[in-house]
């Protein structure tokens, strides 16, 4: 015997109930407990749908989806810094190297006039901003995704709504070049050491923000073959 | 299982083995195979099967294809090509760890 269409439905909104909050996790768990369900009456035809689900996700443990839930989290993660690197790692290859050494540059001759320390506050707000508009500006586009579709997607979730994370992360570590004196240009290790992490910041807060929302499509049908079924 | 803890760090490396030997294998499939292959003495607990198939999946090793089957969606898992080295290692890793074990709990005396 074989589930109907409303007892898959019951399912997925048990893995609801259980914190599934994602579509490719839960349709994962259905098709589970389903077969497990399906197995079940094999052997005895008469159990009800009700006991032979309590029983298949019995068989979870005591921690329910717990683990799968924490282990797919984890993966997902895994899996956008991988994208994130990827993106990364072109620009150190030709041509766009060109770009980031000249921005290194820009911002290493910056640093060693006398305006120094203004130049420093200036491109941190000046990245502070523009994180903040992009971060905005990709939830409002996230919210516009889901009046089309209620379906989620920790990928998807992560490309819209905690892009400006990355950015915000490394401009609070940057709290650091606050603390450096005026005179910190005369310092040359340290005048390379700041440049260099503007220079990764800006690569950081552009890919997560710009060019991976871009390809975002690309990116969740790569992940979720799902996704366009 | 008699004992889950000894064959908890062989998950992996049973999974992938098992991927090897068909093309593409779905959750529930993997834990019925492995029973059956077993003949009851393993059985792999979903809490511990999903969370090792999605960490493979994240490192590379596995690819996913999802069908519709019935009146559901199914995901199916196969290898890719990292994934089928990294099972040559992982087997080659485990049978090293068999003869060890083996010469520790059964050690062979030589009289000779």
């Amino acid at each position: 015997m074989k589930l109907n269409k409303l007892e898959i439905q019951d399912l997925y909104a048990f893995t609801r109930k259980h914190y599934v909050v994602y579509y490719d996790l839960q349709t994962e768990l259905v098709d589970h407990l389903a077969n497990d369900i399906e197995a079940m009456w094999e052997e005895q035809p008469q159990l009800s749908f009700e006991d032979a689900k309590t029983k298949a996700f019995k068989k979870f443990g005591i921690f329910g989806f717990m683990e799968p839930i924490e282990q797919k989290q984890k993966a997902m993660n895994k899996r956008y810094m991988r994208y994130l690197w990827t993106e990364l790692k072109k620009w150190f290859a030709l041509p766009q190297i060109v770009i980031t050494i000249t921005m290194f540059l820009a911002f290493y001759l910056a640093f060693t006039t006398d305006y120094a320390i203004y130049f420093v506050f200036g491109f941190y707000i000046l990245i502070a901003v523009w994180s903040g508009y992009k971060g905005v500006h990709l939830k409002r586009q996230f919210k516009k995704r889901k009046e089309v579709s209620d379906k989620k997607w920790m990928l998807e979730e992560m490309i819209f709504r905690q892009a400006s994370g990355s950015s915000f992360f490394l401009l609070l570590q940057l709290h650091n070049v606050f603390n450096v004196s005026d005179g910190f240009s005369d310092n040359n290790y340290i005048v390379l050491s700041v440049a260099s992490i503007f220079t990764f910041l800006v690569l950081i807060s552009y890919i997560s923000l710009e060019l991976l929302p871009g390809k975002a499509e690309e990116l969740i049908n790569e992940t979720y073959p799902e996704f366009s079924l | 299982m008699s004992n889950s803890k000894l064959y908890k760090g062989s998950l992996t490396t049973i999974i992938l083995k098992l991927l090897t030997e068909s093309d593409k294998m779905y959750g529930y499939e993997i834990t019925q195979k492995v029973k059956e292959l077993t003949k009851g003495e393993l059985k792999i607990t979903e809490g511990a099967l999903y969370p090792a198939l999605h960490k493979l999946e994240a490192e590379g090793l596995l690819d996913v294809e999802v069908k519709k089957v019935d009146n559901r969606l199914r995901k199916y898992y196969k290898l890719t090509e990292n994934g089928t080295k990294e099972t040559a290692n992982k087997l080659e890793e485990l049978a090293s760890y068999i003869a060890t074990m083996q010469a520790l709990v059964n050690p062979k005396f030589n009289l000779e």
